[in-house]
Formats: structure tokens, C-alpha cells, sequence
């Protein structure tokens, strides 16, 4: 066999300019790289050894949160950090032995958190939070033996009033690997302070501003030469808050020494004026990385301080839902104003037999009445009448089977029974008796307290329900206004305005004459329901809910006592406080 | 059977094929070195990009040798295929692909994902060899010479969109160079260079922010010392403090505390020069020559156009990727993003210069006829 050549003279001849450009291109490639290694080798080997190129990151000030009047409840204190910048250590074993014992850490746990943490030997790797002045000192006098230490300042949350509306607030902690992964902002890294539940949680986009950074080289004595980049941070946006600071710490104090919440909103705006809980705990204990033994106290206490209980936990209602039941039944026609009913202290329904709270009776009663005396045996036949699916509609109506509007996360929705429902869960059919337990809040159903307020709301603005809302205004960090929050009717409830007025009288008449009487006050016209709801973990709920003034309702309360006992008793009288003192105000 | 098959060894060009095999071993040494210590969170074995790498290389010469098998003249045949088969995977990736760093590159293929874009090269190489051998003399016609270069820009539209600059940018360096040679006129190919240069400012307007940020960071470097321009400072600090005989394997500073994200795939040469330093990068130049000088001579030797155009588009391909990458290292060309050829950690890229390396033995193989 032969090779013989089939490709054109001219091809042939253009493929070899085709080498000469690659050679000529290589040859370029070999000079750049001459250039760049033999000729400025030199420099760029000191570069490396000698002067590094710091970053340093400039963390952003979070928002501060203000009250209604403008009174500061949450800023920010400086916070000085030991870091290391891996780039500069000459010998990492030796400087943690020397850190050590500066900064109550071993140097296991030095070497280990700079391994964990490095993305960029140029970045500096936190290692000691909030250093006191003395080690600051220390470590600025020793700084030629502690190579590639470095302190730096970061914003630390600060919690004015400690405890104050802190499940509200919410606290602030190092993003962790979890919320790393499911966050879609890419601003995020490891490291970063984000808000982790309550406030600072819902609104952390806005209160965490934008982290600036500088980019400056040093010498070998870890000095600064020359400031490469300087990007400054952008503050986050400040909030200005509905709750009223005074009135939320007066209310803490009515709560103090009990389980409980207490909820105080405007009904024609959604505005939260005070949102308690108690008991409360400190947030500045988790304003960077929380001490093991405190989040062992917090998170196993069994009373459950860090839980916001108004919005997130869900208990019966016990006598407060009597007026849903009210609503169902007058709309529907199964009663009226004049219609009444004989309570003999005891309903019985086949073989059942369901007890009124009052063992004697109450005698014959008509509608506003049997509401003021919190009647069961009323109610019973009520309940019986109207039926599950009948009831299952106005609870619709009144927006319990959704979720609740607030700017806060984690919203529980409790339990809206229902014979789908109970079918589901327990894969039973719906008996009559469950019609009766349900018309007076207890049996499956369960609320959260903020779900009985919005209740409590429709019925005092006779079928409006605005978003609840805890932020009025949010302000940038140099006072300009950003965004004002616009009242937001979230539901307008499908019920006749006669159906409420008749409700509102009953309730009315629960504090003039009826089981809500130690909520009666001399100053203003007080409206409202008590409730006592039986439950198997213990003693009774107390409940109070109502509103004021029954004329011209300006603001709406609830109060729960988690195993307070007698809603009448233990709830009244702190919901006629609260209200005084708001009119006082 | 068996003769052919001894005639097929005895004509194989073993000297392309050394060099290609050491420098798949130079390769592993490199990543081995620049990702041993795992890289970010995604693994502790030392060894796992090594392995990852090391089973795509042993893919890739089952792919190369599988590629010997038949005379690369049955490509002819299957050139319309192939080129329409890509489309319809380029246009997949921006449909359904997965979105990395911002752009979609990526088809799930079950465990290993597949960049197309990489395997569109090969096939718009076939495609346009085939094109060009059956209508040389049919180019004098300007509007004749105008359709490989329409074939092309569907190619480098559908990767433009994903968006990848330079891949695109290197399949119209691949057709610029095939018309070269096959005889295109230089008074045309000048116009069309002319014409892509002053409708620049139309294309700078379809250029998504991060682009025209590396363009602008390219041409000035200190505009964004923290960001684009950081790697590229850094790079050259890597390379620069290699000096003549570098750091010594596994002994970068710069490299070994990771802060070159892309110090895997397309800044590895920044890992070769610091360790290895400027012998390092000569001897990865020089086992490039070898390839490149293989080529030509098979290029040259070629049994018909066909042969030929293959070879030089085989050569432009493995030619612009080096070039580009290693410029892009030393800071005197843009960061495009262009991997180095078997070099640059990746699967598919890897496959698609092995399957090139296949077509030039081929050729050379199937030059005389059995």
C-alpha cells in the first residue's frame, strides 16, 4: 500500500498558516508566562509571603425596633470579636496554644472552628464572641506573637427591655446549615446573624440591611498599607411597632406569675396595641451563639417561655365560642330574641345526660339572658338544632378554618371539627353528642387565643376582620419613611348586622348582669364573654373576651389563663383592667 | 479480521496517543493537588474528585477507542443526524436543563450530568466538515459562503442563551478557521469579521449583567477587586510566585487555601503554575505541541478534504480552549470560562476531547485505504 496525498496543494498550504498562528500564539503564551513567573516571580512571591490581601467583612447594623410612640425597644451594642485570618498564621498549632487561654477555649476548638469556617484564608474566622476589655488589651499588647489575629466589631442585638413582648419580637442567632440551604437570598453565608423567630424572624429581609466589606493589603507586620475596596454596609430598615410599650408592660405585669396571653388590638384597623405572653424569657441571652445551659433552661422549661402561646399553641375556647353559636343560631332562625328556653340544670339527649355549669338551673330564659348567664343547656339546643354542618359554616364564615393574618411566623390554625373531619382523624361518624359539646367551645374543637380574638373583632365591628398586624411604619436607617402598613380588611364576615347587634346586647348584658360581672367598670361600657373550658391536662382555661366601649367599640381584648380555673373569676377582672387602662391613656 | 486489526495497531500514531495519556496523568496530579483537602462542603474524601475524574478519562479512551473502530467516512452519513440531534439537545438544556452559577449548562442524565454544549463542538465539527469538503469550489458564491456560517450561529445562539460566552465564542472560532482552510476567501472572511465586530454593540445589549461585568472587570481588573477581578489578581499572584521550578507539587499557598473558586476547573492552570512553575507550565505547552503538531502533519496527510477539515477543526477546538484558558489564568485574556483542555476537572468536556482525539487517530488511520 501506498500513502498518496488527496487534499489540495491549497489547503495543504493554508493549514500551514494555521500552524504558524498557533505557534505564534504559543509563543505568546510561553513570554506572558516568562514574564509572569521568572521576570516578576520575585514580587509576586513577596505578595504572597509578605503582604496579604485582607477582607475584612463590615456587618450591617440590623433595623432597630421602636413602639407606637417612637420609644427605642431594640438596638444594637458593639461587639468585639477575636478572628483569625488563616492567609496570615504561620503556625496554626502554636497560636491557638497562645489563644487559648485568652479566650476560654481550647485550642482543639480554635484549629476546628477555623477548618469549619474557611471559605477564603483571606477572610477572618470568628472564633470568640463579645471579648471583655481586659483580653482586648491583652491581645492588642501581644499582637506580634498572635500573627493573623485580628479584632473586629460587630453590631450585637440588643434587647432594651429584656423580657418585654420578646415572644413577639422573636430573637436573633448565626444562620445555621438547614436555613442556610432552603433560603433563596444568595446574600446569605455561613456566619450571618439572621432573625429566628417572632419579628425578627418575619421581617428579617428588612431589618438585615446590606454587610459592607474592605479589601485593604498589609505588610507582614499586619499592618495596613492601602485600602484596595471599601464597600460600606447598608443599615437595615428600622420598625415602628402598634404595641403601645406602657400598656404591653402593664399587661405583663397583670400576667406575671401565670400561664398565659393577653391580645389588645384595635378591631377597625388590625393594629396590635399589646400581645402578652407569659412567661417570657431574656433574647439578648441568644443575641450571637446561646450559652449550652441557657437553651437547656429555655427550650425544657415546662412552661414553655420561648412559645409565642396567643398565636401558636391551641386550647377549647370553653363559654367565649357561645358566640359563635349565637351568631349560627340567630341567623339561621333557630332562635330570636324572645324565643326561651327552660334549664333545668341537666339536657339529656337519648341516654346522655350533659349538665348545665349552674347544678340547680336557671329557670326560663330568653336569648340575651341565656348568653349573659353563659346558659349550657341553652346552647345544648342550640347546638342540637343547628347541627355540624351548619355550624362548620359559620366557623367557615368566620375565617377559623383558615389561617390566621399576622405578621408573625408560625401561625397555628387549631381544630375546626367537622364530620369530614372527624371521619379522617378517627375514622368515626359524627354523633350528636358532639353537636352539643361543640356548642359550647369544648369536645374536638381547639383555637389559639389571637383565632378567638379575630372572633371577638368581627363581632364588636359587626362582621369586619382586619389583618392583625404588629408593624406600622418602617422607616430607613437616615428617617425616611419606606413603607407605611395600610389597615387590611382581611374578611368581611356574610352575617347580618341584626344577628351581631343581638350578640352584642347579650354580651352587653354578661358584664352588666351576668357571669362577665367582676369585668364591669364604673368608666367605660364593657362588652364582653367569659369562659371556663374544661380540658384533660389539668385545671380549667380561664377565658375573658369583649371589647369596649359597647356603644362605639375602640378596642378589643382577650385574655387567656392557661389552667387559670374560673374565666369569670381569674380573666374578668384582669380584662376590665387592661381596658381602664387603655381609656385611661 | 484479525490482520486488519494488526494493521490498525501498527498504523495507530502512538506519539499523539503517549501524549495524550501522560497528559491525563499530569491532569489527575493537578486536581489530586488542588482538591485534596475537599472542596467547600462537599466532601471529605481527598480522593473524590480524583476518582470522579479518573472514571470519566476511562470512559473517554473506551469512547476514543470505540471511535477507531470505523473509518471515519461513515460520518459523512450520519453528519445531517448528528448536527440536527445537537439542536435538539441545545434547546433541551435551556428548556429543561439544571441551573448552576446562574446559567443552565447541565441535562440530568440520571447520576451523570451532561453538558451538550460540549458535545455540540464535535458534532458541529463533523457537520461542517462534511459541508465544506462536498462544497469547496460552490464558496466562491458569497451567499454559499454565508450557510455554514448560518449553520454555526444557531449553534452559538442556542449556547449564548444558556448563557455560556465563551463556548459560544469558540464554536465561531472553530468555523472561521475550518473556512480558512478549506480556501474560503480572505476578502470574505475579513467581511464577516468586520460585519460580527460592528454589530458588537447589539450583541453587548443581549449580554446578561454578569457578562458585561467580566468583560468590564477583564478590561480593568481593580474594578472589582473583591469579586471577578479578585480571581483573576489572585491567579496571577499564584502564578507569578511559582517562579521557575514552583512551590513544589502539593505545596501551592495561594491554591491550597481555596480562594480560587474554580480552581478545579478553569483556574487549574493557576494550581500548575504555582506548584510546578514555569518548567510546569513548559511542559504542559509542550505536550500541547505534541498533540498540535500531530494534528497538522494528519491534517495534512489526510486521505481527502473530509480527513482534513476534520483534523483542523479537531485542532482549532482543543487550539482556542487552550489558549483562552491559559491567557485567562495569566490575566491577559477575559475570564470566559473555557475549561482546559484534559486538565480542567469535568465529565463531559473530558469525553469530547477524548471522542477528538478519536477522530484525529481515525484519520490518521483511515488514510490509506484497506
Amino acid at each position: 500500500m501506498k500513502e498518496s496525498y488527496h487534499i489540495p496543494s491549497e489547503v495543504a498550504q493554508r493549514i500551514n498558516w494555521v500552524l504558524i498562528c498557533i505557534v505564534i500564539s504559543f509563543l505568546f503564551l510561553v513570554i506572558n508566562l516568562w514574564h509572569l513567573q521568572i521576570i516578576r516571580g520575585i514580587e509576586f512571591q513577596e505578595r504572597v509571603v509578605k503582604n496579604c490581601i485582607r477582607s475584612l467583612v463590615e456587618e450591617a447594623p440590623r433595623g432597630q425596633i421602636y413602639d407606637t410612640h417612637g420609644e427605642l425597644l431594640v438596638n444594637n451594642r458593639p461587639n468585639v470579636i477575636v478572628s483569625i485570618i488563616p492567609a496570615e498564621v504561620d503556625n496554626l498549632e502554636e497560636l491557638s496554644h497562645r489563644l487559648s487561654p485568652l479566650t476560654n477555649l481550647t485550642s482543639e476548638e480554635i484549629i476546628q472552628k477555623i477548618n469549619k469556617n474557611i471559605d477564603n484564608p483571606y477572610r477572618a474566622v470568628k472564633i470568640f464572641n463579645d471579648c471583655p476589655q481586659n483580653t482586648i488589651i491583652e491581645i492588642e499588647e501581644r499582637k506580634d506573637k498572635l500573627k493573623g489575629v485580628v479584632l473586629e466589631v460587630y453590631p450585637r442585638r440588643n434587647y432594651l427591655y429584656r423580657e418585654l413582648a420578646a415572644n413577639c419580637l422573636g430573637y436573633v442567632g448565626e444562620i445555621d446549615k438547614q436555613e442556610l440551604e432552603k433560603s433563596k437570598d444568595s446574600s446569605l453565608q455561613g456566619g450571618d446573624i439572621i432573625g429566628k423567630t417572632g419579628l425578627e424572624k418575619y421581617y428579617d429581609k428588612i431589618l438585615r440591611g446590606e454587610k459592607g466589606g474592605k479589601e485593604v493589603e498589609v505588610d507582614a507586620l499586619g499592618r495596613e498599607i492601602t485600602t484596595l475596596l471599601w464597600k460600606k454596609p447598608v443599615p437595615g430598615n428600622d420598625l415602628i411597632l402598634t404595641i403601645d410599650k406602657d400598656l404591653q408592660a402593664y399587661g405583663e405585669e397583670l400576667l406575671a406569675g401565670k400561664k398565659g396571653s393577653l391580645i389588645l388590638s384595635n378591631p377597625y384597623t388590625g393594629e396590635i396595641l399589646a400581645l402578652i405572653n407569659q412567661p417570657s424569657f431574656n433574647p439578648n441571652l441568644f443575641a450571637n451563639i446561646i450559652s449550652y445551659e441557657d437553651w437547656q433552661r429555655l427550650s425544657t422549661d415546662p412552661d414553655y417561655p420561648l412559645i409565642n402561646r396567643a398565636v401558636q399553641t391551641t386550647y377549647p375556647p370553653g363559654s367565649t365560642f357561645k358566640i359563635v353559636t349565637s351568631l349560627a343560631a340567630l341567623e339561621e332562625g333557630v332562635t330570636n330574641r324572645t324565643r326561651t328556653i327552660y334549664c333545668s340544670g341537666k339536657f339529656t339527649l337519648k341516654d346522655q345526660v350533659f349538665a348545665c355549669w349552674k347544678e340547680w338551673g336557671h329557670g326560663s330564659l330568653n336569648f340575651v339572658d341565656a348568653l349573659a348567664q353563659s346558659c349550657n343547656v341553652y346552647f345544648y339546643n342550640l347546638g342540637k338544632e343547628l347541627g355540624i354542618d351548619k355550624m362548620e359554616k359559620y366557623m367557615h364564615k368566620l375565617g377559623l378554618s383558615e389561617k390566621m393574618g399576622i405578621d408573625l411566623p408560625e401561625v397555628s390554625s387549631g381544630i375546626i371539627p367537622s364530620v369530614e373531619w372527624k371521619r379522617r382523624e378517627f375514622n368515626e361518624m359524627w354523633f350528636p353528642g358532639d353537636d352539643i359539646n361543640l356548642s359550647i367551645g369544648q369536645g374536638f374543637l381547639l383555637l389559639s387565643p389571637l383565632q378567638m380574638h379575630s372572633i371577638i373583632c368581627a363581632t364588636a365591628t359587626e362582621g369586619l376582620i382586619y389583618r392583625l398586624h404588629l408593624v406600622r411604619k418602617i422607616f430607613s436607617s437616615e428617617g425616611q419613611l419606606v413603607q407605611e402598613i395600610q389597615p387590611e380588611l382581611f374578611r368581611q364576615v356574610d352575617i347580618s348586622r341584626k344577628t351581631f347587634q343581638l350578640v352584642k346586647e347579650g354580651l352587653r348584658a354578661t358584664i352588666v348582669k351576668g357571669t362577665g360581672w367582676r369585668a364591669n367598670s364604673s368608666e367605660i361600657s364593657i362588652a364582653g364573654k367569659t369562659g371556663t373550658a374544661q380540658n384533660p391536662h389539668g385545671e380549667n382555661h380561664a377565658w375573658f373576651v369583649g371589647f369596649a366601649p359597647y356603644e362605639d367599640p375602640e378596642v378589643c381584648v382577650t385574655i387567656f389563663l392557661e389552667n387559670g380555673g374560673e374565666g369569670g373569676e381569674v380573666a374578668a377582672p384582669l380584662g376590665r383592667a387592661i381596658l381602664e387602662q387603655y381609656f385611661k391613656m | 479480521m484479525e490482520r486488519r486489526l494488526g494493521k490498525l495497531m501498527e498504523n495507530l500514531d502512538y506519539i499523539l496517543l503517549l501524549a495524550v495519556i501522560l497528559l491525563c496523568f499530569y491532569g489527575i496530579m493537578v486536581l489530586y493537588s488542588s482538591t485534596r483537602f475537599g472542596y467547600g462542603a462537599v466532601t471529605d474524601d481527598p480522593l473524590f474528585y480524583v476518582k470522579k475524574q479518573s472514571l470519566w478519562i476511562a470512559s473517554g479512551f473506551l469512547l476514543l477507542i470505540m471511535t477507531l473502530l470505523v473509518d471515519y467516512h461513515n460520518l459523512e452519513r450520519f453528519s445531517l443526524v448528528i448536527y440536527i440531534f445537537s439542536i435538539f439537545l441545545l434547546i433541551l438544556v435551556i428548556l429543561v436543563g439544571r441551573v448552576t452559577h446562574g446559567s443552565r449548562r447541565w441535562l440530568n442524565l440520571g447520576p451523570f450530568p451532561l453538558q451538550p454544549s460540549e458535545f455540540a463542538k464535535i458534532a458541529l465539527i463533523i457537520f461542517l466538515a462534511d459541508f465544506l469538503s462536498k462544497n469547496r469550489t460552490k464558496l466562491e458564491n458569497f451567499i454559499y459562503f454565508l450557510l455554514p456560517f448560518i449553520y454555526t450561529v444557531i449553534f452559538v445562539l442556542l449556547v449564548f442563551l444558556q448563557p455560556d460566552l465563551g463556548t459560544s465564542l469558540a464554536y465561531l472560532v472553530i468555523l472561521l478557521i475550518m473556512l480558512f482552510v478549506v480556501g474560503g476567501k480572505i476578502k470574505y472572511l475579513l467581511t464577516i469579521l468586520v460585519v460580527t465586530f460592528s454589530s458588537l454593540p447589539i450583541l453587548w445589549s443581549f449580554l446578561k449583567e454578569y457578562q458585561k461585568r467580566r468583560i468590564l472587570v477583564f478590561l480593568n481588573p481593580n474594578l472589582d477587586p473583591l469579586g471577578s477581578g479578585y480571581n483573576v489578581i489572585q491567579s496571577k499572584i499564584a502564578i507569578g510566585s511559582g517562579g521557575l521550578l514552583g512551590r513544589g507539587l502539593f505545596q501551592g499557598l495561594q491554591s491550597q487555601l481555596k480562594f480560587l473558586p474554580a480552581q478545579h476547573t478553569d483556574f487549574i492552570f493557576s494550581v500548575l503554575g504555582e506548584e510546578l512553575g514555569f518548567m510546569g507550565g513548559i511542559l504542559l505547552l509542550g505536550l500541547y505541541s505534541i498533540i498540535i503538531w500531530r494534528g497538522i502533519k494528519i491534517a495534512r496527510e489526510a486521505r481527502d478534504l473530509f480527513g482534513a477539515l476534520l483534523a483542523t477543526g479537531v485542532i482549532s477546538f482543543l487550539f482556542f480552549h487552550i489558549v483562552v484558558n491559559i491567557g485567562m489564568a495569566m490575566g491577559i485574556l477575559p475570564a470566559s470560562g473555557l475549561p482546559l483542555p484534559f486538565l480542567s476537572y469535568g465529565g463531559s468536556f473530558m469525553l469530547a476531547n477524548l471522542i477528538a482525539i478519536g477522530i484525529l487517530l481515525n484519520v490518521q488511520l483511515y488514510k490509506m485505504k484497506w
